[in-house]
This record gives structure tokens, C-alpha cells and sequence, in this order.
């Protein structure tokens, strides 16, 4: 925390290319193959030789695939460097990949992710501590400490269903537009609040559901960037933070914590919190997104329906949030698409979704109770 | 073996006592039960009954049977109370204590797992 240098990693590495293969059910092909088929169509829609790539970042899935050994053989790589992350949302592994290139193990990283955990069978089922109570009491799903979560907030600033309610229907507008999302068809807050609870006080549209697929981003040093595209995505500002110890923290399932990757990141990246132009904040639950809305200072404590309400943020506000649809309502790629759908809003891509004069994108992830971290991109360095 | 056996806790809680490690070093009280104390690395412990009492700090309700041993429970709550002693215990709420109440163990059959702890509200003038 202390020693920290802010600003160290700025505009030294950039994103390069971003690439995904199709979302949702994908039969046929093991998570590992999905992996090299984003490294696969990535490579080739930026006109990179595999051989130009040095670093390789995989991203365990579940089941136990995603191991770096195991997806370097199968893509054929012999990289400087390779390394598996235990644990996903793509921004721990953008941070390895630009620490790396940083310290000189690699120039041209691939990052790469697949999983098959639908066509898998998985429904996260299994309780999500190594408490015995979790099973004693049916504490199973992360639905459940979200829900605990959104209560709390509800007993503490008055929050309603209805405010929470917005997150998801936000979400929703922007899938419309995006042929890979999973979830298109219109959401109203009505549609909404008519759902069933699933975990009251959370219904089935504040949870995301899990699904197939692979996703790629490569990372390359800044001089490495300029000869490999025209036009790189800069890593501007990183940090980080966790709460491991858990339970012992207060307040865990809020997540306090979070506020101290704030302190940090625009500080690092010398671009305010007024100059992001678009948000992406990763969502297995729409609480997450709630939570991490007030904690980086984007709304007041208590204030997310207020703030979708009267257009500050969300969909045809002034502050665009997940823009993709999320994995709300796009797909469960653990965080990594709203890296990829930030990178190709920033160099106009977006096709039917383009914002229009972006400069600079956040983006806000955390690894359940555990850990947080934050990107802060920018077309300029 | 385990560095995190909790069978005590439960044992005693079937004899209708709220149990927790306490640590021999400097006192903090361990849950989820630990091999280590998480404050001052010691290792030393002894299992020592709390005041059953504590707060609400929030429940969730599950309508939705993440696993097939719970089709017929839902719908259940579960829901995390902040002891007076520090721990912070997941468990069941009986007599619908509201959030920030406070609240007191019971011992109740809960499924196939026997007699476990309960919080039902604490009488106000008890």
C-alpha cells in the first residue's frame, strides 16, 4: 500500500488487439480450444504473426482448464513468459501482462481466457466458502452475499428494489444493439420488478448467467504498440487492492475496501474520475455494480436510482456503464469482454453501440470478497 | 489433517452451547475455526463458550434451490449475525428479527444436519 510509486506504469504498455469468439452455448469445443480460438481470430483481425508474440497470460477456468502450459502447447507458443492467473475479471491479468512487459520478461503479451462451463453443467451450486455452515444452511451461490449485501444497503441508505432495478434495465438497452449478447429482448423496470425473486431481495435479471465462450487481449510496450497497430488502447493508471482476510473484515459483504483501488488509480493514471467518458464495472450481480459505483465516487451512497433516474449514468446518460450489456445481459466471459467492449469503443468499433468522442475508459473488478483492481485507459498518451 | 476442524463447534452446539476458539496468545476469538489465530500468528487455542447474543446485519431469502438437497427447504433464509464477541456467524433467523436487531442463539433442528444455532430476537425487556 504504502510503497506503492503512482503512476510508475503509465502509458508504457497499450492494448493492441482485442478479439472473442461467439458467446452464450458454444458445443464441441473444450474450454482450452475456445482459448486459442480468441487467440486465433484476435491474431488475425490485427494482422499480428503468432511468432511476434513473446508473453503468454492464461486464466484458470473452471474444471481446471486454462493452464499456461497446456494452451501455450495446443496454440503452439514458446513465449519468454507465461503465467496462470487463479482467478479471472481480466484486469489481474492485464496488470501481470503490463508488469511483465514493464519489467522486461515480455514485449507482445497474449491474454487469453475460454471456458465451457455451461455446456459444463456448472450452477455454481457449491458453497462459495470452506465453512461447513455455507452447506449447513444452504449459503450456496453468490447470489446469496449479494442479496445479504443489498439488504444491508437497503437498511443503511434506503435503497429500493426499484433503484437496483435500474442497473439491469441499463444493461439490457445496450444488448439490444450487440449481436452477441445473450440477453436482447427489452427490459422495463416494470418487466423487472414483475420477476420472482431468485435470492430475495435479487431476481433473476441481477444475476448473470454463466455461459461459454473465449476472449483475447494483447498487450504490447509502448514502442512495441506503435509498430503492431495504429491505433493503441494505452494502459494509463492500474491498482489494486484486497480483503483476504475475509469475514474478519467488517462490512465484508459491502466491501469497504474497494474505495482504497480509488484512491489510487486516477492518481496513478493523472486522468480524473470527470474524464472517463464511458464505465465498465464487471457484474455477476447488479449489487456489485451498485457497490462499485459509490466506492470508486461515481454516485452517493444510496443514489444509484437517483443517478439512472435523472441520466447521469447508464444507458443515454452521461456516464455510459457497461456498454456491452455487461455480463448481465451480454455474457459470463468473468469480466474479460468489458475490457474488450472498452478497447473498441476507444478505437471505434462498436459498430451499432459506438459512443461517439471517447477519450478515456474505466474499468472496476473484483474477485469476489477477495481482491479489486481498476484499468484506466485512453487513446492518448 | 485439517487446520480448520470445526466438530467441536458443532458438537456443542448440539448440547446447546455457542462455542469458539479463543486464542491462547492474545485472546481473539477464531471463526471460521483456524490452526492459526489471524492476529498474532499464534497457534495455541481453546474452545471457550460466548454470550449468545448479537446483531442482525443482514438475511437473504432463497426462493431458488442452488442444490438438489434443498428443493424442499426453499423458501429459507440465511443470514450473517455479528456476535458480541466479535465472530461474525452465518446461521438462520427464527421469528423475523429485522436488521440490526439484536438477537439471541437458539439450538434447532435445521434439515438432516441435527440441532444447530438459530437467532430469534432478544426480548426487549428480558
Amino acid at each position: 500500500m504504502g510503497g506503492s510509486l503512482p503512476g510508475a506504469i503509465r502509458g508504457r504498455s497499450a492494448i493492441v488487439a482485442v478479439g472473442n469468439t461467439a458467446q452464450g452455448t458454444v458445443p464441441g469445443i473444450s474450454a482450452d480450444e475456445l482459448a486459442v480460438e480468441a487467440l486465433r481470430v484476435t491474431l488475425a483481425g490485427a494482422g499480428i504473426a503468432k511468432s511476434a508474440v513473446d508473453g503468454l497470460i492464461t486464466c484458470k477456468s473452471y474444471g481446471g482448464f486454462g493452464i499456461d502450459t497446456e494452451i501455450g502447447r495446443l496454440a503452439g507458443l514458446n513465449p519468454a513468459y507465461s503465467a496462470t492467473l487463479d482467478y479471472g475479471t481480466c484486469n489481474f491479468s492485464l496488470h501481470l501482462a503490463c508488469a511483465a512487459i514493464d519489467a522486461g520478461l515480455a514485449s507482445t503479451v497474449a491474454i487469453v481466457y475460454g471456458t465451457t462451463q455451461r455446456s459444463d453443467g456448472n450452477r455454481f451450486s457449491h458453497p462459495l466458502g470452506r465453512q461447513d455452515e455455507a452447506s449447513v444452511y444452504g449459503f450456496l451461490n453468490v447470489a446469496g452475499p449479494a442479496a445479504m449485501a443489498f439488504r444491508r444497503h437497503q437498511h443503511l441508505y434506503g435503497t429500493t428494489e426499484a433503484d437496483l432495478g435500474r442497473i439491469a434495465v441499463s444493461q439490457r438497452r445496450y444488448a439490444e444493439q450487440n449481436p452477441l449478447a445473450v440477453f436482447r429482448e427489452p427490459l422495463s423496470l416494470d418487466d423487472y420488478l414483475a420477476q420472482p425473486y431468485l435470492v430475495a431481495p435479487l431476481r433473476r435479471a441481477d444475476l448473470c448467467m454463466i455461459s461459454d465462450g473465449g476472449a483475447c487481449l494483447v498487450v504490447a510496450s509502448a514502442d512495441r504498440a506503435a509498430e503492431l497497430t495504429d491505433r493503441p488502447v494505452h494502459v494509463m493508471g492500474i491498482a489494486q487492492q484486497t480483503g483476504l482476510r475475509d469475514r474478519q473484515n467488517a462490512d465484508q459483504w459491502l466491501r469497504p475496501w474497494i474505495r482504497q483501488v480509488a484512491d489510487r488509480v486516477y492518481a496513478g493514471a493523472g486522468i480524473g474520475r470527470d474524464a472517463i467518458d464511458a464505465l465498465y464495472i464487471q457484474d455477476p450481480t447488479s449489487v456489485w455494480v451498485m457497490q462499485m459505483l459509490e466506492l470508486y465516487g461515481f454516485v452517493e451512497p444510496g443514489g444509484v436510482g437517483e443517478a439512472f433516474a435523472k441520466g447521469e449514468v447508464g444507458y443515454g446518460g452521461r456516464l455510459p456503464l457497461n456498454t456491452n450489456g455487461g455480463q448481465l445481459s451480454e455474457a459470463y466471459m468473468w469480466g474479460f469482454l468489458h475490457l474488450v467492449e472498452a478497447v473498441r469503443q476507444l478505437r471505434g468499433e462498436a459498430g451499432a453501440r459506438q459512443l461517439p468522442g471517447l477519450r478515456a475508459a474505466q474499468y472496476c473488478s473484483t474477485f469476489g470478497f477477495m481482491k479489486a483492481a481498476s484499468t484506466i485507459l485512453s487513446r492518448e498518451r | 489433517m485439517t487446520t480448520a476442524d470445526d466438530t467441536t463447534f458443532w458438537a456443542q452446539a448440539r448440547a446447546g452451547r455457542l462455542v469458539f476458539q479463543h486464542c491462547a496468545g492474545c485472546g481473539y476469538v477464531r471463526w471460521p475455526a483456524a490452526g492459526v489465530c489471524p492476529e498474532c500468528l499464534g497457534r495455541e487455542y481453546e474452545w471457550k463458550p460466548v454470550e449468545p447474543v448479537g446483531t442482525v446485519w443482514s438475511y437473504a431469502v432463497y426462493h431458488r434451490a442452488y442444490s438438489a438437497a434443498l428443493k424442499g427447504a426453499v423458501p429459507y433464509n440465511v443470514a450473517l449475525v455479528e456476535l458480541a464477541c466479535g465472530v461474525r456467524l452465518l446461521t438462520r433467523l427464527v421469528g423475523e428479527p429485522a436488521v440490526g436487531s439484536p438477537v439471541r442463539a437458539r439450538f434447532e433442528e435445521v434439515g438432516e444436519h441435527g440441532v444447530v444455532p438459530v437467532f430469534a430476537p432478544l426480548p426487549t425487556a428480558a
